[in-house]
Protein backbone atom coordinates (compact mmCIF):
# COMPACT_ATOMS: atom_id res chain seq x y z
CA UNK A 1 0.00 0.00 0.00
CA UNK A 2 1.45 2.99 -0.84
CA UNK A 3 1.35 6.37 1.24
CA UNK A 4 -0.82 8.55 -1.36
CA UNK A 5 -3.68 6.20 -1.62
CA UNK A 6 -3.58 6.24 2.28
CA UNK A 7 -3.61 9.94 2.03
CA UNK A 8 -6.63 9.76 -0.26
CA UNK A 9 -8.67 8.00 1.80
CA UNK A 10 -7.76 9.88 5.26
CA UNK A 11 -8.62 13.43 3.33
CA UNK A 12 -12.31 11.47 2.23
CA UNK A 13 -12.92 10.55 6.18
CA UNK A 14 -11.93 13.84 7.28
CA UNK A 15 -14.18 15.86 5.21
CA UNK A 16 -17.05 13.38 6.41
CA UNK A 17 -15.91 13.79 9.45
CA UNK A 18 -16.56 17.91 8.97
CA UNK A 19 -19.78 17.13 7.44
CA UNK A 20 -21.33 15.05 10.28
CA UNK A 21 -19.61 16.69 13.18
CA UNK A 22 -19.44 20.34 12.49
CA UNK A 23 -22.04 22.76 13.67
CA UNK A 24 -20.77 25.92 11.42
CA UNK A 25 -22.30 25.86 8.14
CA UNK A 26 -18.95 27.43 6.22
CA UNK A 27 -17.04 24.60 8.07
CA UNK A 28 -19.12 22.18 6.36
CA UNK A 29 -18.52 23.74 2.90
CA UNK A 30 -14.69 23.38 3.80
CA UNK A 31 -15.53 19.77 4.16
CA UNK A 32 -17.54 19.03 0.71
CA UNK A 33 -14.47 21.46 -0.50
CA UNK A 34 -11.99 18.63 0.63
CA UNK A 35 -13.99 16.08 -0.21
CA UNK A 36 -14.00 17.23 -3.81
CA UNK A 37 -10.39 17.54 -3.74
CA UNK A 38 -9.62 13.94 -2.36
CA UNK A 39 -11.52 12.08 -4.92
CA UNK A 40 -9.74 14.31 -8.12
CA UNK A 41 -6.46 13.43 -6.38
CA UNK A 42 -7.56 10.14 -6.52
CA UNK A 43 -8.27 10.22 -10.30
CA UNK A 44 -5.33 12.01 -11.08
CA UNK A 45 -3.52 9.25 -9.06
CA UNK A 46 -5.09 6.04 -11.13
CA UNK A 47 -4.13 8.10 -14.54
CA UNK A 48 -0.18 8.04 -13.54
CA UNK A 49 2.05 5.75 -14.52
CA UNK A 50 5.87 5.26 -13.60
CA UNK A 51 7.67 6.85 -16.03
CA UNK A 52 5.16 8.47 -18.43
CA UNK A 53 5.20 11.81 -19.81
CA UNK A 54 1.86 14.19 -19.62
CA UNK A 55 -0.74 13.23 -22.55
CA UNK A 56 0.57 16.10 -25.17
CA UNK A 57 2.42 14.37 -28.10
CA UNK A 58 4.36 16.79 -29.72
CA UNK A 59 7.53 14.81 -30.31
CA UNK A 60 8.31 10.88 -29.64
CA UNK A 61 7.36 9.45 -26.53
CA UNK A 62 7.97 6.16 -24.62
CA UNK A 63 4.49 5.87 -22.47
CA UNK A 64 1.92 8.07 -21.74
CA UNK A 65 0.12 8.74 -18.47
CA UNK A 66 -3.66 7.80 -19.18
CA UNK A 67 -5.64 11.01 -20.65
CA UNK A 68 -9.32 9.74 -19.71
CA UNK A 69 -9.63 9.79 -15.83
CA UNK A 70 -7.50 13.80 -16.30
CA UNK A 71 -10.83 14.72 -18.56
CA UNK A 72 -12.75 13.58 -15.94
CA UNK A 73 -10.55 15.63 -12.91
CA UNK A 74 -10.76 18.52 -15.05
CA UNK A 75 -14.91 18.30 -15.64
CA UNK A 76 -15.04 17.24 -11.81
CA UNK A 77 -13.06 20.44 -11.03
CA UNK A 78 -15.41 23.13 -12.74
CA UNK A 79 -18.60 21.78 -11.52
CA UNK A 80 -17.07 21.50 -8.23
CA UNK A 81 -16.19 25.45 -8.30
CA UNK A 82 -20.50 26.13 -9.48
CA UNK A 83 -21.21 24.09 -6.84
CA UNK A 84 -19.39 25.83 -4.18
CA UNK A 85 -20.67 28.92 -5.03
CA UNK A 86 -24.58 27.82 -4.92
CA UNK A 87 -23.88 26.22 -1.52
CA UNK A 88 -22.22 29.45 0.17
CA UNK A 89 -25.15 31.76 -1.95
CA UNK A 90 -27.31 28.95 0.03
CA UNK A 91 -25.48 29.81 3.22
CA UNK A 92 -25.90 33.53 2.91
CA UNK A 93 -29.83 33.02 2.66
CA UNK A 94 -30.04 31.22 5.43
CA UNK A 95 -27.99 33.81 7.79
CA UNK A 96 -29.98 36.54 6.94
CA UNK A 97 -33.23 34.59 7.44
CA UNK A 98 -32.06 32.78 10.99
CA UNK A 99 -29.67 35.38 11.80
CA UNK A 100 -26.85 32.42 12.92
CA UNK A 101 -24.77 29.87 11.10
CA UNK A 102 -25.11 27.10 14.03
CA UNK A 103 -26.84 24.17 12.86
CA UNK A 104 -28.33 23.35 16.03
CA UNK A 105 -29.73 26.72 16.81
CA UNK A 106 -31.26 26.41 13.33
CA UNK A 107 -33.32 23.56 13.85
CA UNK A 108 -34.52 24.58 16.94
CA UNK A 109 -35.78 28.14 15.77
CA UNK A 110 -37.46 26.20 12.83
CA UNK A 111 -39.40 24.12 14.81
CA UNK B 1 15.15 3.98 -9.91
CA UNK B 2 17.82 6.65 -10.60
CA UNK B 3 18.61 9.34 -8.47
CA UNK B 4 16.52 11.87 -10.31
CA UNK B 5 13.29 9.47 -9.80
CA UNK B 6 13.93 8.97 -5.43
CA UNK B 7 14.12 12.47 -4.89
CA UNK B 8 10.87 13.15 -6.83
CA UNK B 9 9.69 10.28 -5.09
CA UNK B 10 10.69 11.83 -1.82
CA UNK B 11 9.37 14.84 -2.66
CA UNK B 12 5.67 13.52 -3.56
CA UNK B 13 5.50 12.06 -0.35
CA UNK B 14 6.48 15.05 2.04
CA UNK B 15 3.91 16.78 0.10
CA UNK B 16 1.24 14.25 1.07
CA UNK B 17 2.07 14.67 4.69
CA UNK B 18 2.14 18.55 4.03
CA UNK B 19 -1.40 18.05 1.89
CA UNK B 20 -2.68 16.36 5.38
CA UNK B 21 -0.91 19.10 8.05
CA UNK B 22 -3.15 21.82 6.25
CA UNK B 23 -6.76 19.57 5.86
CA UNK B 24 -6.55 19.32 9.87
CA UNK B 25 -5.53 22.71 10.22
CA UNK B 26 -8.76 24.03 8.22
CA UNK B 27 -10.81 21.45 9.53
CA UNK B 28 -9.66 21.97 12.97
CA UNK B 29 -8.92 25.69 14.10
CA UNK B 30 -11.32 27.88 15.28
CA UNK B 31 -11.42 31.27 13.48
CA UNK B 32 -13.20 30.84 10.04
CA UNK B 33 -10.37 33.46 8.09
CA UNK B 34 -7.71 31.12 9.26
CA UNK B 35 -9.20 28.07 7.96
CA UNK B 36 -10.34 29.73 4.75
CA UNK B 37 -6.84 30.86 3.85
CA UNK B 38 -5.52 27.75 4.54
CA UNK B 39 -7.72 25.64 2.45
CA UNK B 40 -6.25 28.09 -0.04
CA UNK B 41 -2.47 26.50 0.68
CA UNK B 42 -4.09 23.43 0.26
CA UNK B 43 -5.10 23.63 -3.02
CA UNK B 44 -1.66 25.39 -3.88
CA UNK B 45 0.08 21.64 -2.57
CA UNK B 46 -2.53 20.32 -4.66
CA UNK B 47 -0.97 21.97 -7.74
CA UNK B 48 2.13 20.63 -7.49
CA UNK B 49 0.98 17.44 -6.80
CA UNK B 50 -0.98 17.78 -10.27
CA UNK B 51 2.66 18.85 -11.74
CA UNK B 52 4.91 16.04 -10.61
CA UNK B 53 1.94 13.14 -11.23
CA UNK B 54 2.11 14.65 -15.24
CA UNK B 55 -1.34 16.28 -15.31
CA UNK B 56 -0.80 19.61 -16.47
CA UNK B 57 -4.46 20.17 -17.31
CA UNK B 58 -5.61 19.43 -14.25
CA UNK B 59 -2.99 21.64 -12.23
CA UNK B 60 -4.12 24.79 -14.25
CA UNK B 61 -7.48 24.26 -13.69
CA UNK B 62 -7.27 23.77 -10.14
CA UNK B 63 -5.00 26.31 -9.72
CA UNK B 64 -7.09 28.93 -11.33
CA UNK B 65 -10.65 27.91 -9.44
CA UNK B 66 -9.77 26.07 -6.71
CA UNK B 67 -7.08 28.30 -5.12
CA UNK B 68 -8.56 31.48 -6.99
CA UNK B 69 -12.30 31.66 -7.26
CA UNK B 70 -13.29 29.33 -4.14
CA UNK B 71 -11.00 31.39 -1.97
CA UNK B 72 -12.82 34.81 -3.42
CA UNK B 73 -16.60 33.13 -2.87
CA UNK B 74 -15.39 32.12 0.64
CA UNK B 75 -14.55 35.67 1.62
CA UNK B 76 -17.45 37.50 0.47
CA UNK B 77 -19.45 34.27 2.08
CA UNK B 78 -17.58 35.36 5.52
CA UNK B 79 -18.05 39.47 4.83
CA UNK B 80 -21.56 38.89 4.28
CA UNK B 81 -22.42 36.83 7.23
CA UNK B 82 -20.30 38.63 9.81
CA UNK B 83 -20.02 35.59 12.17
CA UNK B 84 -16.26 35.29 12.63
CA UNK B 85 -15.84 33.13 15.45
CA UNK B 86 -16.65 29.83 15.27
CA UNK B 87 -19.23 29.07 18.06
CA UNK C 1 -26.41 1.02 31.66
CA UNK C 2 -27.11 5.18 30.73
CA UNK C 3 -23.22 6.04 30.78
CA UNK C 4 -22.85 2.98 28.33
CA UNK C 5 -25.76 4.75 26.03
CA UNK C 6 -24.24 7.81 26.30
CA UNK C 7 -20.82 7.28 25.76
CA UNK C 8 -22.15 5.22 22.98
CA UNK C 9 -23.67 8.32 21.41
CA UNK C 10 -20.90 9.92 21.47
CA UNK C 11 -18.49 7.83 19.64
CA UNK C 12 -20.83 6.10 17.16
CA UNK C 13 -19.96 8.61 14.65
CA UNK C 14 -16.71 8.15 14.98
CA UNK C 15 -16.75 4.88 15.06
CA UNK C 16 -18.63 4.54 11.89
CA UNK C 17 -15.90 7.01 9.82
CA UNK C 18 -13.09 4.64 11.25
CA UNK C 19 -14.88 1.35 9.93
CA UNK C 20 -15.95 2.80 6.48
CA UNK C 21 -12.49 3.96 6.07
CA UNK C 22 -10.85 1.07 6.89
CA UNK C 23 -13.42 -0.33 4.34
CA UNK C 24 -12.12 1.94 1.80
CA UNK C 25 -8.40 1.10 2.37
CA UNK C 26 -9.36 -2.92 1.42
CA UNK C 27 -11.24 -1.46 -1.95
CA UNK C 28 -8.47 0.88 -2.78
CA UNK C 29 -5.72 -2.13 -1.94
CA UNK C 30 -7.54 -3.94 -4.40
CA UNK C 31 -7.34 -0.96 -6.82
CA UNK C 32 -3.71 -0.58 -6.39
CA UNK C 33 -3.11 -4.29 -7.31
CA UNK C 34 -5.70 -4.72 -10.05
CA UNK C 35 -3.76 -5.42 -13.27
CA UNK C 36 -6.10 -4.27 -15.95
CA UNK C 37 -5.55 -3.93 -19.73
CA UNK C 38 -6.81 -0.24 -20.60
CA UNK C 39 -8.20 -0.91 -23.92
CA UNK C 40 -9.99 2.18 -24.54
CA UNK C 41 -7.21 4.56 -23.31
CA UNK C 42 -4.53 2.59 -25.45
CA UNK C 43 -7.06 3.17 -28.46
CA UNK C 44 -7.09 7.45 -27.67
CA UNK C 45 -2.93 7.37 -26.98
CA UNK C 46 -1.95 5.80 -30.25
CA UNK C 47 -4.73 6.90 -32.90
CA UNK C 48 -6.52 9.88 -31.09
CA UNK C 49 -3.76 12.29 -32.70
CA UNK C 50 -4.37 11.05 -36.27
CA UNK C 51 -8.00 11.02 -35.79
CA UNK C 52 -8.70 14.37 -33.86
CA UNK C 53 -5.60 16.23 -35.15
CA UNK C 54 -5.26 17.78 -31.39
CA UNK C 55 -2.07 17.25 -29.74
CA UNK C 56 -3.09 17.93 -26.37
CA UNK C 57 -5.31 14.24 -25.82
CA UNK C 58 -6.98 15.89 -22.68
CA UNK C 59 -8.94 18.32 -25.31
CA UNK C 60 -9.56 15.63 -27.37
CA UNK C 61 -11.25 13.45 -24.99
CA UNK C 62 -13.28 16.30 -24.07
CA UNK C 63 -14.16 18.18 -26.84
CA UNK C 64 -14.20 15.53 -29.24
CA UNK C 65 -14.74 11.78 -28.39
CA UNK C 66 -16.72 13.04 -25.19
CA UNK C 67 -18.38 16.32 -26.58
CA UNK C 68 -21.51 15.34 -25.26
CA UNK C 69 -20.66 15.04 -21.73
CA UNK C 70 -18.82 18.64 -22.16
CA UNK C 71 -22.49 19.90 -22.94
CA UNK C 72 -24.04 18.42 -20.11
CA UNK C 73 -21.26 19.98 -18.00
CA UNK C 74 -21.68 23.13 -19.40
CA UNK C 75 -25.29 22.56 -19.10
CA UNK C 76 -24.53 22.44 -14.66
CA UNK C 77 -22.60 25.94 -14.89
CA UNK C 78 -26.06 27.64 -17.06
CA UNK C 79 -28.36 26.17 -13.86
CA UNK C 80 -26.01 27.41 -11.43
CA UNK C 81 -26.20 30.44 -12.62
CA UNK C 82 -29.67 30.34 -12.98
CA UNK C 83 -30.88 29.35 -9.32
CA UNK C 84 -28.50 32.07 -7.83
CA UNK C 85 -29.46 34.89 -10.69
CA UNK C 86 -33.30 33.44 -9.16
CA UNK C 87 -32.24 33.87 -5.47
CA UNK C 88 -31.46 37.64 -6.14
CA UNK C 89 -32.91 40.48 -5.28
CA UNK C 90 -33.61 42.99 -7.69
CA UNK C 91 -32.71 46.19 -5.54
CA UNK C 92 -29.44 47.79 -5.17
CA UNK C 93 -27.65 46.65 -2.70
CA UNK C 94 -24.34 48.05 -1.10
CA UNK C 95 -20.97 46.86 -0.85
CA UNK C 96 -18.60 46.03 1.22
CA UNK C 97 -17.22 49.31 2.56
CA UNK C 98 -13.38 48.93 1.65
CA UNK C 99 -11.29 51.71 0.68
CA UNK C 100 -8.10 50.99 -1.08
CA UNK C 101 -5.16 53.36 -1.74
CA UNK C 102 -4.58 54.71 -5.11
CA UNK C 103 -2.08 52.10 -6.07
CA UNK C 104 -4.22 49.33 -6.28
CA UNK C 105 -6.56 51.00 -8.59
CA UNK C 106 -3.91 51.91 -11.07
CA UNK C 107 -2.75 48.92 -10.71
CA UNK C 108 -5.25 47.05 -11.76
CA UNK C 109 -6.43 48.91 -14.53
CA UNK C 110 -2.69 48.21 -15.92
CA UNK C 111 -3.39 44.56 -15.26
CA UNK C 112 -6.62 44.02 -17.26
CA UNK C 113 -5.26 43.97 -20.58
CA UNK C 114 -2.35 41.13 -19.47
CA UNK C 115 -5.51 38.88 -17.97
CA UNK C 116 -7.43 39.37 -21.39
CA UNK C 117 -4.34 38.34 -23.13
CA UNK C 118 -3.53 35.44 -21.04
CA UNK C 119 -6.96 34.48 -21.27
CA UNK C 120 -7.56 34.59 -24.90
CA UNK C 121 -4.11 32.93 -25.25
CA UNK C 122 -5.48 29.73 -22.87
CA UNK C 123 -8.60 29.52 -25.19
CA UNK C 124 -6.79 29.34 -28.16
CA UNK C 125 -4.33 27.36 -27.82
CA UNK C 126 -6.19 24.89 -26.30
CA UNK C 127 -5.49 22.25 -28.81
CA UNK C 128 -1.86 22.19 -28.68
CA UNK C 129 -0.73 23.53 -24.58
CA UNK C 130 -2.07 22.95 -21.45
CA UNK C 131 -5.19 24.90 -21.19
CA UNK C 132 -8.44 24.88 -22.99
CA UNK C 133 -11.91 26.77 -22.82
CA UNK C 134 -12.45 26.07 -19.12
CA UNK C 135 -9.35 27.69 -17.40
CA UNK C 136 -9.51 30.59 -20.39
CA UNK C 137 -13.31 31.62 -19.52
CA UNK C 138 -12.45 31.51 -15.97
CA UNK C 139 -9.43 33.94 -16.42
CA UNK C 140 -11.76 36.26 -18.29
CA UNK C 141 -14.20 36.17 -15.80
CA UNK C 142 -11.46 37.53 -13.11
CA UNK C 143 -11.93 40.81 -14.55
CA UNK C 144 -15.36 41.95 -13.55
CA UNK C 145 -14.58 40.13 -10.36
CA UNK C 146 -11.10 42.10 -9.79
CA UNK C 147 -13.40 45.63 -11.07
CA UNK C 148 -16.53 44.76 -8.82
CA UNK C 149 -14.14 44.41 -5.76
CA UNK C 150 -11.97 47.08 -6.33
CA UNK C 151 -14.28 49.53 -7.84
CA UNK C 152 -18.28 48.05 -6.44
CA UNK C 153 -20.96 46.75 -7.91
CA UNK C 154 -22.19 50.19 -9.29
CA UNK C 155 -19.68 51.18 -11.32
CA UNK C 156 -19.42 47.45 -12.37
CA UNK C 157 -23.36 46.83 -13.13
CA UNK C 158 -22.71 50.17 -15.55
CA UNK C 159 -19.39 48.93 -17.43
CA UNK C 160 -20.95 45.86 -17.99
CA UNK C 161 -24.71 44.86 -17.51
CA UNK C 162 -26.43 41.72 -16.02
CA UNK C 163 -28.21 41.54 -18.94
CA UNK C 164 -25.09 41.25 -21.61
CA UNK C 165 -24.06 38.27 -19.35
CA UNK C 166 -26.72 36.63 -19.96
CA UNK C 167 -26.54 37.18 -23.57
CA UNK C 168 -23.05 36.36 -23.68
CA UNK C 169 -23.80 32.86 -21.71
CA UNK C 170 -26.68 32.38 -24.10
CA UNK C 171 -24.46 32.90 -27.41
CA UNK C 172 -22.12 30.55 -25.95
CA UNK C 173 -24.23 27.68 -25.07
CA UNK C 174 -26.32 28.09 -28.12
CA UNK C 175 -23.35 28.55 -30.21
CA UNK C 176 -21.88 25.13 -29.51
CA UNK C 177 -24.70 23.44 -29.83
CA UNK C 178 -24.75 25.17 -33.63
CA UNK C 179 -21.50 23.71 -33.98
CA UNK C 180 -22.19 20.08 -32.81
CA UNK C 181 -25.34 20.70 -35.48
CA UNK C 182 -22.65 21.17 -38.21
CA UNK C 183 -21.22 17.31 -37.54
CA UNK C 184 -24.81 16.28 -38.21
CA UNK C 185 -25.43 18.72 -41.42
CA UNK C 186 -21.56 16.68 -42.82
CA UNK C 187 -23.51 13.36 -42.51
CA UNK C 188 -21.98 12.41 -39.22
CA UNK C 189 -22.81 12.38 -35.79
CA UNK C 190 -23.88 14.97 -33.25
CA UNK C 191 -20.54 16.64 -32.02
CA UNK C 192 -18.39 14.89 -34.59
CA UNK C 193 -15.69 17.21 -35.72
CA UNK C 194 -13.02 13.98 -36.73
CA UNK C 195 -15.22 11.39 -38.20
CA UNK C 196 -16.89 14.41 -40.02
CA UNK C 197 -13.11 15.37 -41.48
CA UNK C 198 -13.79 19.05 -41.01
CA UNK C 199 -10.27 20.07 -42.38
CA UNK C 200 -7.99 18.76 -39.52
CA UNK C 201 -4.58 19.92 -40.79
CA UNK C 202 -1.16 19.29 -39.84
CA UNK C 203 -0.98 18.08 -36.03
CA UNK C 204 0.28 20.79 -34.15
CA UNK C 205 -0.33 24.70 -35.93
CA UNK C 206 -2.57 26.74 -34.73
CA UNK C 207 -5.66 26.32 -37.18
CA UNK C 208 -6.08 22.68 -36.90
CA UNK C 209 -7.63 20.07 -35.31
CA UNK C 210 -11.28 20.66 -37.41
CA UNK C 211 -14.08 22.01 -34.80
CA UNK C 212 -12.29 21.73 -31.87
CA UNK C 213 -10.80 25.60 -31.26
CA UNK C 214 -14.12 27.08 -32.15
CA UNK C 215 -15.44 24.64 -29.48
CA UNK C 216 -13.03 26.15 -26.71
CA UNK C 217 -14.12 29.91 -27.95
CA UNK C 218 -17.85 28.96 -27.46
CA UNK C 219 -17.33 27.03 -23.74
CA UNK C 220 -14.50 29.89 -22.43
CA UNK C 221 -17.40 32.62 -23.78
CA UNK C 222 -19.72 30.43 -21.69
CA UNK C 223 -17.85 29.90 -18.60
CA UNK C 224 -16.20 32.99 -18.27
CA UNK C 225 -19.78 34.64 -18.60
CA UNK C 226 -21.71 32.39 -16.28
CA UNK C 227 -19.44 32.26 -13.71
CA UNK C 228 -19.23 36.02 -13.52
CA UNK C 229 -22.74 36.07 -12.87
CA UNK C 230 -22.31 33.98 -10.36
CA UNK C 231 -20.22 36.45 -8.85
CA UNK C 232 -22.76 38.99 -9.02
CA UNK C 233 -25.40 37.49 -7.75
CA UNK C 234 -23.33 36.54 -4.56
CA UNK C 235 -22.12 39.84 -4.22
CA UNK C 236 -25.54 41.17 -4.51
CA UNK C 237 -27.19 38.51 -1.82
CA UNK C 238 -28.98 39.39 0.98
Amino acid sequence: MELPYVVVIILFYLGIYTIIMNKNLIKIVVGVNIVESSLILLLILISFKLGGTAPILDRKYELVVDPIPQALALTAIVIGGSLIAVMLALVIKIYKRYGTLNVDEIRKLRG
Amino acid sequence: MTGGKVVIYVILNMLMIFLLFTAFFAVFTKNLLNSIITLAIFSAILIVIFVILQAPDAALAEAVIGAGLTLTFFVITINKTKDWQNE
Amino acid sequence: MSRVHKIFRKFYKIGLVLFLAIFLLFIFDEIQNLDIKRYLSEHYISEGVQETGAINLVTSVLYDYRGFDTLGEATVILTAAATLSFMTPIKKVKMLGTEFTIIIYQTIIIIIPFLVVLGMNLIFFGHISPGGGFVGGVILAMIPILVTINYGITFSENKLKPNHKSLLEGIGAIGFILLGLLGIFAGSNFLASGQANFGLGNPGELISAGLIPYLNLMIGIKVGAGLAAIFNSLIKEG
